[in-house]
Parts: structure tokens; C-alpha cells; sequence
């Protein structure tokens, strides 16, 4: 402390460490006065996270035990970390885990990028009435069920769809698309690509939106073509979302379809269709093992934390602002 | 090569990738101590001795003869009864009013929209009826089995609730069981010549109520032969392409009209996904068995057995010639009956709770000419046999807190809900008034706008009469085509190994099963070689299959084997 006060008179500028305390304090509760209102307002916000994400969490406590429904939390036997050593002895669950990633790394390379280019293609058109219209057109899918969706998509390309009715009258052989574990993963992209990348383009439309004007025409002046204020503007305005929204993507890696795979799964087989969370379904739930299926989602939840976090310190190396501004 | 060394070793690796590595080491040393875990609770089931010391008297009510009797099969078994009209003049079976004006809260499934329980006079009817107030929440049957848990877990169980044993599974049921009141003193032996309308119950409908040795459940919906289900045909197909259905005998005769009633281009496949209703044909257990006794007495499970490898090669050879619709290869069971009514499936399978005039009324909906028919016994081997599935399979049980006054008093309400077809009180119980919610029309009831609104089964899932085939009027034929069908199948009908026991597994084998369902559909549709199903039984013999047949093995020299 007593260095700091015999410290040069150039440095005296700055405040001492116990006076920052002060001062942060002081300004802490001035912002809290004024924004007052503001905080009131999220207090609801905050007890639905409590009650609604927060409480359940003592819910993983039946991971460690031997959870019976008759005894409950209170009064199951603790087993220790034995559930866990059940889960990571069985290679079915590997097998589950093994699928959710590989999907999940096709979805990011084939699903992530397509709202952004849809955005940047629907900004560059100038009709109002056009995009209006290609944009409710392609937001429509979201709504829908995913059970709907997979019948849309079994009643086209299915083996008795209107493809392949389309091809048998003209004797053209069948292709088939719905029930071929090999290509399963893509059909499952294809199918998020269809329903969401309408979705998801609207924050990057906001994004674009944000982009100052004037850049553009300051560089069409100086003669860059289509390309280059591509290259040089627009992708830089938006890259702070695009990083934003790829870290939260990272964060959901694991959890990829529960719906979309519980309704294909006869189509195509266990062995292509078992994610994480289809296994914690069958394996937790439908035959009661609740501390089987506690442990998968715990195991799940931890994965997903680390990848989330390692992912923001990442943007954040990459001076992006990531998750959270430093 | 162990193919699991590859698993281990990735995982391994893994977990030291992401900082998990002294987490997977630490954690082996600890949980190399643990056992694995087992729950309490016996098997649940109830020897031939005890069983008949607590079976209740059978008096069969004589009172209404109806207008195809039932056909006694063999070994006890009886097809259903057919009323091809409601009797002229209802009889009347109870005099007075069963109840003391009592209050019970009750808790049924219901398949379908939930009436409104605010004014409904159909309600009011029926209690004013049984002279006690029975407050109705009929549940979501859909999701029933997810708000049972949570019920026995919170101790919150209404005094007089319906469990059907599809939802038995997760609950641990000689356990759950408990909670409920022991009937046995009430009902059993003469005890219930009390109540002449339970007592008109088949002994095998009470069979199925029993567990831990003592009577528990009031059985509801249930029939003197229970079949597993049936082969159903098109029968406008059949006759326009010229094929005698008695001709079918065998899965062989099967494939040989296959390729005839296949047609792509039209949109017609001639077979659904009807393998889980050709266990009778191969003879394997189908559901709810799974274990079965061979001829040397040793304890098979169905995968083990060739036959079942057989079915599976067979239905996977179909598939793969395209003679299955390709929608049932995608899975799309839901949609099963309506492509069978719009005729884009010649031959299906199907429970045979489905052959009713309003599966008529549908099918002409999708196509005028649609008529349906079932197969007589089909058999790989010449030898056709149907294995009887227990003639009760929904149940409902009286709360434990229950007094004895307060049972006796739910016992005459039960009393007058078995009143049976034909009767006064079944009008009451089925159609509330006359007059308010149902009319009769050509000698049938028939439910006014009021009454369909109001009506839903909710009492006849405390306790029904025996159940007759149901008439809808203007399809009496599917009634009589359903009796002959059923009149020849209980010349067949069997007793399967640890029929009607009420085994309750341990729970810690619960997760066995699934990856053979899985594996097995993976091979009949013809996705994986017959080899992988192979190597998934090995994987369940080694992973628990050997000590669950232990416990087979176990209740058969305690209990006997159900025959």
C-alpha cells in the first residue's frame, strides 16, 4: 500500500487501489439508483432461471444414486460414482456419443454457414416486396413440428413419396433416401437446413442492417466492385455475430434433434440414429433407470460447459467479444 | 478381438483430451468397490396352491342369451358372445342402490377427448345410479404411463384408480402393488356370491388380477380367448385378383401371392409391418412373453430360439424383394391402418380389438369397397396354434387407506358396473339417461349430441362385464365375420408358458431388452445381416441374459409354469 503512495506524481493520476474500491463501490450504487427500474424488471426473469433451471439441477443428484421412485431423492441409497461407471462401460453409449458428435461437426460445416449467406443474399435484394416475401417463405418451416416436417419430407423423398413414384412411372429405379443409414447424417442436415436456416437468419439480417451505409458507397467511389466491399465490409460487420453465435453453437454441440432422431429411428436403426439424448430417453426414462439417464445428461451438461467456455476464451483471444464483453 | 478394446481405448483417450484423465483414473479405484446395483422385491407372481386358495367362486350369469353364443376351445378357452341387437327388455340384476353416499376420487385413462366433469349429466346419472359420488378424472391414456411414477412417488394415489399392464413396467409393480387393497378377503372363494355380477367374472380374468400371492386388482375388458392379434387381408383385394384365403396356410403361401399383389407403380405393397403379429405363426412367444419352456424343460428366451431367427429371415426376405411398403420400413407404424384402408397394404396385422364396424366405417371412408378380413391360423409347420395372452390386461385397484366399510361399499358400486350387456344398469353405466344422452334407435342406443359430448369411458374402467363383440349398427356382418374367425382360432388356443403370472423382472435388467429390439428390426428390415443379430444375443446372454434366465428358472421351481 505505502508503495503506491510514494509513487511518481504521473502515476498520481490514477487512483489507488483502496480508492478504486471506493470509487467502484460509489459508482456501483449510483448505477444501481438509476437503472433501478431496469433491475426490478429482470427480477422475474431471474425467478423463472432460479425455479426453472436452476431448482431442478438437485435433479442430477440421482446420478449418484440408486434412484428408486418409491424412496425418492431423500431417502435412495447413494451408489457412489457406480452409475457413471455403469454409463462409461457400456459401448452403446459410446456409440451414441460417438453419433452426436459427428453430427454435430457436419451440421456446423454444412448448417452454419447457410443462414449467413441466405442474409447476405436477401440483404442484396433491393425489392422490398421480394425479400418480404422469400423471407416469410423460408422463416414458414420453423413453426412446424418436427413430426410434420419428417412426414413433408417422407411424403416427397420417400419410398412411396412423389420422388420415387415420379421415377417408378418412368422406370427409372428408386433412390433411396429416407431409410439409408449411410447418409443419414445429411438427410438429418438437410432436414435442419430446411426448417431453421430461415430462423436463423433474421439476427444476421439485423446485423447487416447495422452496418453503416456510407462505407459502401465510400468504397463503390473508389471504385471496389461487388466483391471486395464483400470481402471488405460486410463480412467484417458482421463477423462479431457470426463469432457470437458460433460460440453459443458450440455450446449446443451435444444436443442435436432428440425429436428429429426419436421419429427416425425405426426408419433407420439405432446404430445411426442414437444421439446422447435418444439414449438417455431409452435407456433413463422409457425403462425408469432415471439415475442411468441423470448421469448421461450430467456428463452431457459438464461436456457442453467446458466446450462453451473453451469457445469464448477463444473469440475472446481473437479480440471478438464472444459470450460476454471483457 | 474383443471389438469393445477399440471403444475403451478412444474413450480413454478422451477423457485425457479433455482434462478428464485423472477424473478416469481416480475414479476407477473408487468405484472397483461398488457392486452393482440391485433392488428389492420378489418376482411378484403366485403359485398353482395359493392361487386356488385365493381365486373367488364363478357363477355365470344366465339371465340373457345372446345371438351367437361363445365357442368353448380348447383348454377352457371360450370365444366371445355376439348381441347382434340390445335385448328388447333389459333385465334388471341389482335392486336398490349399491352405495352409502360415499365420496371417491378416481383416476382412468382415456383414449381420446376429455369431457367436461362441470355439469355433466351423464356423470350425475351414473352416480345418482350408485348412490355414491365418484368424482371422474379420466387421464391422458397417451401419457399415462409418465403420470403414474410421479403419483406413486408422491404418495398421492386416489382411492380407486385403472393401471393397465403395458404401463407396469416402470413401475416396479409387485412393489407399487402394496399400496393397494388386498380384495382377497372380500372376494375370495364363496366371499363373492355377495356381488353376483363379479362373481360372473371368468376365474381367468381374476387370475390376472392377482400379485404377491393375494388379489389385487378388479379386472376390466377382458374375454374368455384373448389373442395377441391377428393377420388381416383386404378381402375386395383378394376377390378381385382371384386368391382363395383359405388357401394361405403358411408364411410360404404368403410369399407366394407377394409378388401378385405388389405394384409399385400404383402404389400397392401387399404387406404392412405385421411381424410382431407372426409369433403364433413360428411359434416363439410374442408379447407380453418373452420366456418360454422348451420341450427339455430348459428356460429359453424368444431371441434364442430358431424359430424366431426364422421369422426374422423371413419378414427381412420380403423386405428385401419389396413387398413391404416402403412407408413401414420407414418406421411410420402410425400410419399402418390408413394405408391399409386406402388399400396400399393388402395384408396387415392388427390387434383383434380392431375388427369393429367403425374400422368398416373408416375403410369405406378411404375406399368404398373396402372390406376386411382375417386369416384363420397361419402355421410354418402345418401345426396352427394361437398362445392366449392373459385374459385381463387393464385392472383397476382400491387405495390401501381404504377402510373396510368404504371397500365393501366400492365392492356393490363394482357390482353394479359388471351388470352386463343386456342389462338395465349396463344402459345406465354405458349411456347415462335415456332420453338426455342416448335414444334408442332400431333396437340400438345410440347417444344424442348432448350425450356424445358428455359420455366417455370412464366407469368401465373400474370394472366391466364380460365384454360381447361390438355391434356397430349397419356392420353386423364384421360382428358375425369376427365371431366364425374367433369360434375357429380357440380350437387352437394354448397356454404359453408362465401364462397369466404376473412376473415382475428386477429392475436392473430392464435395459436388456432394447438393444434386441433394436437389432432385430435392423435385420428384418433388412438393414443388417442375421449375423449382427447374432452377436447382439451373445453381448445379452454375457451382459445379464444368463442370469435372467436364473431367475426364470427360479420362478418356474417356485411358482410352477402357469399351465
Amino acid at each position: 500500500m505505502t508503495a503506491l503512495h510514494e509513487a511518481p506524481p504521473t502515476a498520481s493520476a490514477r487512483p489507488s487501489r483502496a480508492e478504486a474500491r471506493t470509487l467502484k463501490k460509489a459508482d456501483r450504487r449510483r448505477r444501481f439508483l438509476r437503472d433501478r427500474a431496469l433491475v426490478v424488471m429482470t427480477l422475474p426473469a431471474i425467478a423463472l432461471v432460479l425455479v426453472f433451471n436452476y431448482a431442478p439441477m438437485f435433479g442430477t443428484a440421482t446420478a449418484f444414486q440408486t434412484y428408486s421412485i418409491y424412496a425418492g431423492f431423500w431417502h435412495s441409497p447413494w451408489s457412489g460414482l457406480d452409475t457413471f461407471r455403469r454409463l462409461f462401460g457400456d459401448p452403446l453409449f459410446w456409440s451414441a456419443f460417438e453419433n452426436t458428435l459427428t453430427l454435430s461437426l457436419v451440421q456446423l460445416v454444412l448448417f452454419f454457414p447457410v443462414p449467413i449467406l441466405l442474409a447476405i443474399l436477401l440483404n442484396s435484394v433491393l425489392s422490398t416486396k421480394v425479400r418480404t416475401f422469400v423471407q416469410s417463405v423460408v422463416y414458414l418451416p420453423h413453426f412446424f413440428s418436427w413430426v410434420l416436417a419428417i412426414t413433408i419430407f417422407q411424403q416427397m423423398l420417400g419410398g412411396a413419396g412423389a420422388l420415387n413414384q415420379f421415377l417408378r412411372s418412368h422406370d427409372l429405379g428408386t433412390w433411396d433416401i429416407m431409410t439409408n443409414p449411410d447418409t443419414f447424417k445429411l438427410l438429418v442436415t438437410a432436414q435442419v437446413v430446411w426448417k431453421e436456416a430461415g430462423w436463423g437468419i433474421i439476427v444476421f439480417l439485423a446485423a447487416l442492417a447495422a452496418i453503416d451505409q456510407q462505407l459502401f458507397e465510400a468504397a463503390a467511389v473508389d471504385g471496389a466492385g461487388r466483391w471486395r466491399r464483400l470481402w471488405h465490409i460486410t463480412l467484417p460487420g458482421i463477423r462479431g455475430i457470426v463469432v457470437l453465435m458460433l460460440v453459443l453453437q458450440l455450446g449446443n454441440v451435444l444436443t442435436v434433434g432428440f425429436e428429429q432422431m426419436l421419429i427416425q429411428r425405426l426408419a433407420v436403426g439405432r446404430d445411426a440414429s442414437e444421439v446422447l439424448d435418444t439414449y438417455a430417453y431409452y435407456y433413463g426414462v422409457v425403462n425408469a433407470n432415471f439415475s442411468i439417464g441423470a448421469a448421461a445428461s450430467l456428463f452431457k451438461g459438464l461436456l457442453s460447459l467446458i466446450l462453451i467456455l473453451t469457445a469464448n476464451k477463444v473469440a475472446h483471444l481473437f479480440g471478438e467479444d464472444g459470450l460476454y464483453r471483457r | 478381438m474383443n471389438p469393445l478394446d477399440g471403444v475403451r481405448a478412444d474413450r480413454r483417450r478422451f477423457l485425457e483430451l479433455t482434462g478428464l484423465g485423472a477424473l478416469a483414473i481416480a475414479g476407477s479405484g473408487v468405484l472397483a468397490g461398488c457392486g452393482d446395483a440391485k433392488t428389492g422385491g420378489g418376482p411378484g407372481t403366485t403359485d398353482k396352491g395359493q392361487l386356488g386358495k385365493i381365486l373367488p367362486a364363478y357363477v355365470p350369469a344366465t339371465a340373457l342369451t345372446p345371438d351367437i353364443p361363445g365357442v368353448v376351445g380348447a383348454n377352457g378357452f371360450t370365444s366371445t358372445p355376439v348381441f347382434l341387437k340390445y335385448p328388447a327388455s333389459p333385465v334388471t340384476t341389482v335392486t336398490g342402490v349399491p352405495g352409502k353416499g360415499g365420496s371417491y376420487t378416481t383416476m382412468t385413462p382415456l383414449w381420446g377427448s376429455i369431457p367436461s366433469s362441470k355439469g355433466n349429466s351423464y356423470y350425475e346419472t351414473v352416480n345418482a345410479a350408485l348412490g355414491a359420488d365418484l368424482k371422474m378424472q379420466p387421464a391422458d391414456g397417451v401419457n399415462y404411463e409418465k403420470i403414474l411414477p410421479p403419483l406413486f412417488a408422491g404418495n398421492k394415489l386416489p382411492d380407486w384408480m385403472m393401471i393397465p399392464s403395458w404401463n407396469m413396467g416402470n413401475l416396479g409393480f409387485a412393489d407399487a402393488v402394496n399400496k393397494f387393497a388386498d380384495l382377497g378377503p372380500y372376494l375370495s372363494g364363496d366371499a363373492i356370491k355377495a356381488y353376483p355380477n363379479l362373481a360372473a367374472i371368468p376365474t381367468a380374468a381374476w387370475q390376472s388380477c392377482i400379485w404377491n400371492g393375494k388379489l389385487f386388482g378388479l379386472p376390466t375388458f377382458y374375454s374368455g380367448a384373448t389373442a395377441g392379434g391377428a393377420l388381416f387381408f383386404r378381402k375386395d383385394i383378394f376377390e378381385k385378383e382371384g386368391i382363395n384365403p383359405d388357401s394361405i396356410k403358411s408364411p410360404a403361401d404368403l410369399e407366394g401371392i407377394a409378388k401378385q399383389l405388389t405394384d409399385p407403380k400404383a402404389g400397392q405393397w401387399a404387406f404392412g409391418d405385421f411381424f410382431d403379429y407372426m409369433a403364433h405363426v413360428f411359434h416363439y412367444p410374442g408379447d407380453p412373453y418373452r420366456w418360454s419352456v422348451d420341450s427339455s424343460g430348459k428356460v429359453v428366451n424368444r431371441y434364442e430360439m430358431p424359430e424366431y431367427l426364422e421369422a426374422l429371415n423371413w419378414f427381412a426376405k420380403q423386405a428385401k424383394a419389396g413387398y413391404v411398403h416402403p412407408d413401414a420400413l420407414a418406421g411410420k407404424k402410425e400410419e399402418g391402418k390408413q394405408r391399409f384402408w386406402s388399400g396400399k397394404e393388402v395384408i396387415t396385422g392388427d390387434g383383434t380389438g380392431s375388427w369393429t364396424g367403425a374400422d368398416e366405417e373408416s375403410g369405406r371412408a378411404a375406399n368404398p369397397a373396402y372390406v376386411k378380413a382375417a386369416f384363420k391360423l397361419l402355421a410354418n409347420d402345418g401345426k396352427p396354434a394361437m398362445p392366449m395372452n392373459p385374459a385381463a390386461s387393464m385392472y383397476s385397484f382400491l387405495n390401501g387407506k381404504l377402510s373396510a366399510d368404504q371397500i365393501k361399499e366400492c365392492l356393490s358400486i363394482a357390482n353394479y358396473l359388471a351388470a352386463p350387456y343386456g342389462s338395465t344398469e349396463w344402459l345406465t353405466v354405458n349411456f347415462g339417461k335415456q332420453g338426455l344422452d342416448y335414444t334408442i334407435k332400431d333396437g340400438n342406443p345410440q347417444l344424442t349430441e348432448k350425450g356424445s359430448k358428455e359420455v366417455a369411458q370412464t366407469y368401465q374402467f373400474l370394472v366391466t362385464p364380460i365384454t360381447p363383440v361390438p355391434v356397430n349398427p349397419g356392420h353386423e356382418q364384421v360382428a358375425k365375420d369376427y365371431a366364425a374367425w374367433e369360434a375357429d382360432m380357440v380350437k387352437y388356443a394354448t397356454k404359453p408358458s408362465f401364462y397369466g403370472m404376473n412376473i415382475t423382472e428386477p429392475a436392473q435388467y430392464a435395459n436388456l431388452n432394447q438393444p434386441m429390439v433394436d437389432v432385430s428390426q435392423d435385420v428384418r428390415y433388412g438393414r443388417k445381416p442375421i449375423s449382427a443379430f447374432q452377436d447382439a444375443l451373445a453381448t445379452w446372454r454375457s451382459s445379464g441374459g444368463n442370469e435372467l434366465r436364473k431367475f426364470y428358472e427360479d420362478v418356474k421351481n417356485k411358482y410352477g409354469t402357469g399351465q
